[in-house]
């Protein structure tokens, strides 16, 4: 046996080094010598942790790095990568000193292909909704024509309100509609959970439609309105929803299933109300036409009335010819049965002094003087 | 007084059954008579518009 071993001497610089040293000193080696740089590779082994921790390794044909990506860096990515996702990343080579394993910290993580890890969860999301029938044309609601009170689910200090109670004023302005913000936080911790609470407060509110929105922003601005859970509570809300989340370039998941997209809260608040210039035209448009209507209809009535006269004067015309030519006919036969007519004929008539006619013999004695009549006249007689 | 949107959908209607419909004097008086008075009203409403907005802020809903 030799002198035992000296484990206090193992920890200076002439004796064997602890585990703990080495494994620090090659840390403060590999730091120093290997600064923060890009990589990339291929996932592989992912796996998340409760902790919120993400662990896979990055490789190649070659290799492999063992990868850690914290929560707090990886919270601001819409998705985990999937196996096999070709990725740059953003890391600071290290040594995990528990294990004593070469490890990198990633701070940046960002797909190869097209349109990267917001794309994949975009397209995840998507394909949810789908599923469940929320993006189907025919789920869309009608705006009322004439809202009277127009939610706005937004932050209660951003541009997107001030811009929606800009053109409401212009357009369509109170007692007309009244506008109700329904205060929601729109981007970072939270704001998710926030918006859906204000979209399922919208039932007991009494409004006629929501405007949900906020101005332009950063994709990653924009990403509570491309969260699935936000969508869902679009598509449950209890009025028709605008979407109105100011990025003309990026549909959002919240436009898919809003049952109108506008590309700014300007233009939403331009779709939820009509203009009330065009309306008043329209309203004296309409008194034209009632006004028009009615002489319309009391025209009819007096049409009607000169109708009804014509007629009635029409018949009376009819009834005085007819009678005149009844008068004629008769005035004909009555004449013909004139005793003119009869002496018009040759006949004569033979009347004593006193206009009596003389019709017998015996009324004729010799020397009787009488008055005979013809045609054309009277002739005085006296029998031989 | 009815909202805005009801005023305009009957009085629409109106002006259709005065224009459309075979009416004696009196029913198509009285039509109009009730259209001008809508008529009001909702000219009434579009005039008297005065900008004001209503806050409904964290968790309260419209007071009333």
């Amino acid at each position: 046996m030799g002198t035992p071993l000296d484990l206090f001497a193992a920890a200076s610089a002439e004796g064997a080094w602890t585990v703990t040293e080495v494994t620090r000193r090659a840390r403060v080696v590999i730091e120093a010598g290997l600064p923060a740089l890009w990589i990339r590779g291929e996932v592989t082994g992912f796996k998340a942790w409760r902790s919120g921790h993400w662990y896979f390794s990055l490789r190649d044909r070659f290799s492999q790095i063992r990868c850690v990506m914290f929560s707090t860096d990886n919270r601001r990515l819409p998705a985990p990568p999937t196996e096999g996702m070709q990725v740059f990343a953003f890391a600071q080579p290290s040594i995990y000193e528990d294990k004593g394993e070469f490890q990198l910290t990633i701070k940046e993580l960002l797909s190869t292909e097209q349109g990267g890890l917001w794309k994949l969860a975009f397209e995840k999301a998507r394909a949810a909704l789908l599923k469940d029938g929320l993006l189907d044309p025919a789920r869309k609601r009608r705006l009322p024509p004439f809202p009277r009170r127009i939610a706005v689910v937004t932050s209660p200090d951003g541009a997107a309100l001030r811009d929606i109670e800009a053109v409401i004023a212009r357009r369509w302005p109170p007692p007309l509609a009244e506008l109700v913000l329904v205060a929601a936080k729109v981007q970072g911790d939270g704001a998710e959970a926030s918006v859906c609470a204000a979209l399922a407060r919208l039932g007991k509110l009494d409004v006629d439609v929501a405007i949900v929105g906020r101005g332009g922003g950063s994709a990653e601005d924009l990403w509570t309105f491309n969260s699935e859970r936000v969508a869902r509570a679009v598509a449950a809300a209890s009025v028709p929803v605008i979407s109105a989340v100011g990025h003309e370039t990026d549909v959002t998941l919240c436009d898919l299933v809003a049952d109108l997209r506008a590309p700014t809260p300007s233009a939403a608040a331009e779709a939820a109300t009509p203009d009330r210039a065009e309306v008043l035209v329209h309203l004296e448009h309409l008194a034209e036409r009632l006004a028009r209507g009615l002489s319309l209809r009391s025209q009819r009535v007096v049409d009607r009335l000169d109708r009804a006269g014509d007629r009635l004067s029409g018949a009376m015309q009819w009834r005085l010819e007819e009678s005149g030519a009844l008068l004629t006919a008769h005035g004909a036969r009555l004449d013909a049965l004139s005793p003119l007519k009869v002496l018009a004929r040759g006949y004569a008539v033979a009347r004593d002094e006193g206009g009596a006619v003389l019709k017998r013999v015996k009324q004729f004695p010799a020397g009787r003087e009488f008055r005979l009549r013809v045609t054309d006249g009277e002739i005085d007689a006296r029998v031989r | 007084m009815p909202e805005f949107g009801e005023q305009l959908e009957r009085l629409e209607a109106i002006v259709r059954q005065l224009e459309a419909e075979d009416l004696d004097l009196d029913a198509a008086l009285k039509l109009f008579e009730e259209g001008i008075e809508r008529l009001r009203a909702a000219r009434e409403q579009l005039t008297a518009a005065e900008v004001k907005v209503k806050k409904a802020l964290k968790g309260d809903g419209p007071s009333r």
